[in-house]
């Protein structure tokens, strides 16, 4: 094992996690908080040689890459508050205007597929944040036969392409009667948050310090008494990094939903976003004030994330 | 890959020794040892169980079936359904490798492939590109980092279904990019309409969303990278580009090699950008593998599952061959992964 | 007889009402039943913006007639409409009733998700034949008619009138009257290079068709076929007509709503909305309808239009009154309002008789049209049509295909759809 992924585990979980997101990256030292203490003394020395020239490079990359990182969603949110006509207009925001939001959320079925989203991600983030950590800790605390086949599936299944399942979990689905069923997309996802999820909670919990679970051992509790009231607690960050990916995944989904869902009401918005614009209906107006109202919860829940879930990602990987 | 933590596994609650816990098949065979197997591995099974069950019920017979469905000529006319009262038994047959022999034997699969190949490899190169170069940037001390930092990872927070619909908007006729296009006296460009530009608009829109991935990642690998590694190359004169690639590029070198897995087996699969982008056209030609599977079960009509089953099993068999050679090369490298 | 039916009794009852009211549709029947119907009906319906608070309206005016019976209106709006009713029936929640459009009839009554309803074929005479002819598979009736349409050409009569040319009858006619026509700073023509259904005018113009069901063939890969894709390839290439493979049915309204295109071609359901546009909103005579152009050999617009049909799988506690709302979708009386409202046009003979009908100038215009539309092969097979067609289109349009290429691709799509046609 190199050694900067075993930082990267430990971040999540060595961090307080009331610190401000900006402060993550603006100190090295922080951002990576095993590092030798002599680094970041040396580091500004470093960059303090850089010429003036290079700063005005610098900043002029990083505001172009910026500019361009911004610009789609800005662009949304300038078209959403534009009068329907007006929606390929260059101008920004000539004529303010609610009327889109108004229009989405009276007249149209948004609050409805706004529920069955949530609904479908809170299900799946519980249900595959639970079962997938117990396996986790088994997998980082035992060794036991089948252990070895169970990281291999796991790891395989996270490959897997929509494309190999899609056909039979439908025509399943179709037998079960879960078909546009808000449960039987619950299912679904459960296929994709399942195997990622085990195995992202398997790396947290091997930043778990072993003497932990042997102090529990003494003091009498079972391995359930152990995970459930030592190891849990302390693995609070690994299961909101799995629980966010989970929901990243479920909010953004677009085969499963596109295939599994078709009346009006049992839409998520992933679909149902894709109604306002198509070959017959050009409702940009609508459509934008819709990809506002789900892009700004996803956001802010995904900002709060973030820097756990990359941490999370690159450790489970490069544990395997 | 399943792996020695390098840290002795725990001993069961009895106590028994770790080394049993590997299970080797001569413990099984005797009853008395079976049971101590199982007295001392209960716990971690009930504890994988519901995994276990997810991933048997949920994939692994659906995978199988998948794999089932790709030998029949199964299609939406003859799969058994349920209409109200009745039941409609299925009547498809099994037709062995026939399925397999007519897409490896058509053009339609190869195009699909050899576009696929192109799509994932310009997107995962480009996008780790401009994480890296962005990652670099950012590593320094710069005034104004973190509102950077934020922005440049905002597409990644946006849902792609939503940025793709925000790029289509761009890319409109009369979108914004033809409007500044037509400003500057130039003629606007029919992006969507036309193969290359088609092509070239999907791999930017995904790139966009990909590279705050890169950029999160490749940061924290080069934040990891000793400071005085750097200083002491400086004072033995070696240039950015002789640091860059002799320090930077082993610091992050595995952090890459995953980052750069996990981005290829994403980008291959990466339905929603093209699926809601161009849908595939025009004619066809922005089409992958895993949206071509897709339109076969759910957009074409009729709706032939057992092609599609058929491209999907390809598809999967195409990325564990991959991701098998790739884990290869890399321990030739020494890297341990 | 009114009170006296058990709901078990009542198809049969509608039936002889019906035989008894002649052609005159089933309004009677469902008077004799009324208070004695009850469930839920969810319709499931495809009209358009323009067209849908009709529609509601008229779907729910159902209750007012039936008070026990519970219509839940939802517009699905056209967009892959087809896939969505199959994926709906599988999922076992495909609402009672759906708009069929005459094409899908066949496909959906094969997979069996749509209920046939000979018992409501009674007054089959009062449709107009072609109309009639979408709703049978394999010998039975799987739908009843709502409207029936075609395609024609719209065309800005200020700009034509400007250019001082007539609404051309050919496309030859068109190329000639192009020139003027530009001069205006209007582009003379829109063409729909996105969506096959459009170019079977230019098929049939030249005198093919898809397949000849009957003989078992497939012909639009006859040189007719290949002339009608260098037809649209001319109309481009010459700058007659300007195209998108995108969003053409939203551009071509757009463009011709504002003034940009002189003509497009479009069908009876565009007209609410194209009265709706900022160049004929304040003059509705500002728009002229005349028959699609002909190609070298013929003239000829497809059949379209719209069917009920009801889902196989509907509850029997429902299933009475779905049937009796399809009906009512399909009676005399609401295919009037639809005509007075809408201006679409009525599949019933005896609608056609009423002045209202007789007098709306869409009316006159459409239905010697419908009279000469082309019938198309009514079988499952054909829901599979339109994408190879659609893609080949495409690739004239942008010169990825010759005409030649285009037509022999379709063929050899359709050939595979068809495995044991000539």
């Amino acid at each position: 094992m190199t050694k900067m992924p075993d930082h990267a585990v430990q971040q999540p979980s060595t961090r307080t996690r009331d610190e401000a997101l900006e402060k993550v990256p603006a100190t090295p030292a922080r951002a990576v908080p095993v590092t030798p203490p002599a680094r970041p003394g040396r580091r500004v020395r470093r960059r303090g040689e850089r010429a003036p020239l290079a700063s005005v490079g610098l900043h002029l990359g990083l505001a172009l890459a910026t500019a361009v990182a911004v610009l789609p969603p800005l662009w949304l949110l300038v078209t959403s508050f534009k009068p329907k006509h007006e929606a390929f207009t260059l101008d920004p925001v000539k004529d303010f205007t609610l009327d889109n939001y108004t229009h989405v959320l009276g007249a149209t079925e948004f609050v409805t597929w706004f529920g069955n989203s949530v609904f479908v991600v809170v299900l799946t983030v519980v249900l595959g944040v639970f079962i997938s950590s117990t396996t986790g800790y088994a997998l980082s605390r035992f060794r036991f036969p089948g252990m070895r086949p169970l990281l291999w599936t796991l790891l395989v299944t996270q490959m897997f392409p929509m494309a190999v399942l899609i056909v039979p979990l439908y025509n399943l689905m179709a037998r079960m009667g879960l078909l546009n069923q808000p449960v039987g997309l619950v299912i679904t996802y459960l296929t994709i948050a399942v195997p990622f999820c085990a195995w992202m909670m398997k790396g947290f919990f091997d930043t778990i310090p072993i003497s932990i679970d042997e102090s529990g051992r003494v003091d009498g509790l079972t391995p359930f008494g152990t995970f459930w009231r030592l190891i849990m607690p302390l693995a609070k960050p690994g299961l909101a990094v799995t629980g966010f990916y989970s929901f990243v995944t479920a909010w953004a989904e677009v085969a499963y939903a596109s295939a599994f869902m078709t009346g009006e009401d049992k839409l998520t918005l992933a679909r149902g976003l894709q109604t306002f614009v198509n070959q017959y209906t050009q409702d940009w107006g609508s459509m934008t004030a819709a990809a506002v109202l789900i892009a700004v919860p996803a956001a802010l829940v995904f900002g709060f994330a973030q820097r756990y879930l990359i941490s999370g990602m690159t450790a489970g990987a490069v544990k395997s | 890959m399943a792996v020695e933590t390098g840290r002795p596994a725990q001993p069961a609650a009895s106590g028994g020794p770790t080394a049993r816990g590997r299970g080797r098949g001569a413990d099984v065979r005797k009853p008395a040892r079976a049971r101590r197997v199982l007295s001392t591995h209960w716990y971690a099974w009930a504890m994988i169980a519901p995994v276990v069950l997810v991933l048997g019920v949920i994939i692994g017979f659906p995978l199988l079936r998948g794999v089932y469905l790709s030998l029949t000529n199964a299609d939406e006319r003859n799969v058994g359904r349920t209409i109200g009262a009745r039941t409609l038994e299925p009547t498809y047959e099994f037709v062995g490798l026939d399925n397999y022999v007519e897409v490896l034997t058509g053009d339609v699969f190869w195009g699909r492939l050899a576009w696929t190949v192109v799509w994932t490899v310009a997107c995962v190169s480009l996008t780790f590109l401009i994480g890296l170069a962005l990652a670099n940037m950012l590593n320094r001390a710069v005034r104004g980092r973190t509102l950077y930092r934020i922005a440049l990872i905002l597409p990644w927070g946006i849902p792609a279904f939503v940025s793709v619909f925000a790029w289509r908007l761009l890319f409109a006729g009369d979108g914004m990019f033809n409007a500044v296009l037509t400003g500057g006296g130039i003629e606007g460009v029919d992006w969507l309409e036309h193969p290359t530009w088609a092509k070239l608009a999907v791999i930017t829109v995904n790139i966009w969303i990909g590279v705050p991935f890169m950029l999160v990642a490749t940061l924290g690998a080069l934040q990891s990278v000793p400071g005085e590694l750097y200083e002491a190359a400086e004072m033995d004169g070696a240039g950015p580009w002789q640091r860059f690639r002799n320090i930077t590029v082993p610091g992050i070198r595995s952090v890459s090699a995953t980052v750069i897995l996990l981005s290829t087996i994403w980008t291959f699969n990466m339905f929603p950008v093209i699926f809601l982008l161009t849908g595939g056209g025009p004619y066809g030609s922005s089409e992958i593998l895993v949206t071509e599977a897709f339109n076969l079960a759910f957009v074409r009509s009729p709706r032939d599952f057992a092609t599609s089953a058929t491209w999907g099993v390809l598809i999967l068999l195409l990325l564990v061959a991959f991701a098998v050679l790739y884990r290869r090369s890399l321990r030739k490298q020494g890297e341990v992964w | 007889m009114r009170r006296a039916i058990g709901t078990t009794a009542l198809v049969a009852a509608l039936a002889l009402a019906a035989t008894a009211c002649g052609g005159g549709g089933g309004e009677e029947g469902g008077d004799a039943a009324s208070g004695e119907l009850s469930g839920t009906v969810t319709f499931w319906d495809t009209s358009n913006d323009a067209e849908k608070a009709t529609f509601q309206r008229i779907a729910e005016d159902f209750e007012n007639k039936h008070p026990g019976v519970d219509v839940e209106y939802v517009n699905i709006g056209f967009d892959n409409a087809q896939n969505k009713f199959k994926d709906a029936a599988n999922a076992g929640e495909a609402p009672e009733v759906m708009r069929t459009e005459v094409a899908w009839v066949s496909d959906f009554a094969s997979l069996q998700i749509i209920e046939p309803l000979d018992d409501l074929a009674d007054d089959a005479g009062d449709h107009v034949p072609q109309a009639w002819g979408s709703t049978q598979y394999d010998g039975r009736t799987y739908a009843l008619p709502q409207v029936i349409d075609t395609l024609a050409l719209f065309y800005n009569k200020r700009i034509l009138d400007e250019a001082g040319v007539e609404a051309p009858s050919s496309i030859a006619e068109l190329k000639d009257s192009a020139a003027a026509i530009e001069k205006t700073g209007a582009t003379p023509f829109y063409l729909r290079g996105d969506d096959a259904y459009w170019f079977l005018p230019y098929l049939y113009g030249e005198g093919g068709d898809l397949v000849d069901a009957q003989a078992r063939e497939v012909t639009v890969d006859d040189p007719a076929g290949a002339a009608a894709f260098a037809t649209v390839e001319d109309l481009l290439d010459s700058g007659v007509a300007t195209t998108d493979i995108n969003d053409g049915y939203a551009n071509q309204q757009k463009a011709f709503n504002n003034g940009e295109a002189a003509m497009i071609v479009d069908g009876p359901w565009a007209i609410a909305g194209t009265l709706a546009g900022a160049e004929f909103k304040d003059d509705p005579d500002n728009l002229g309808v005349a028959p699609v152009p002909a190609g070298s050999e013929d003239q000829g617009a497809p059949q379209g239009g719209w069917n009920l049909s009801v889902y196989a799988g509907t509850a029997p506690e429902n299933m009475d009154a779905a049937k009796e709302f399809a009906r009512y979708m399909s009676s005399a009386e609401v295919q009037q309002r639809t005509t007075e409202e809408l201006s679409l046009l009525p599949t019933r003979t005896s609608v056609y008789e009423e002045p209202s009908v007789q007098e709306n100038q869409m009316v006159r215009f459409f239905k010697p049209a419908v009279d000469k539309a082309v019938q198309r092969a009514w079988i499952p097979e054909a829901a599979g049509f339109f994408d190879p067609l659609k893609e080949q289109l495409a690739r004239v349009v942008k010169d990825a295909a010759t005409p030649e290429e285009a037509a022999e691709s379709t063929g050899e799509a359709y050939r595979e759809l068809l495995p044991d046609w000539k």
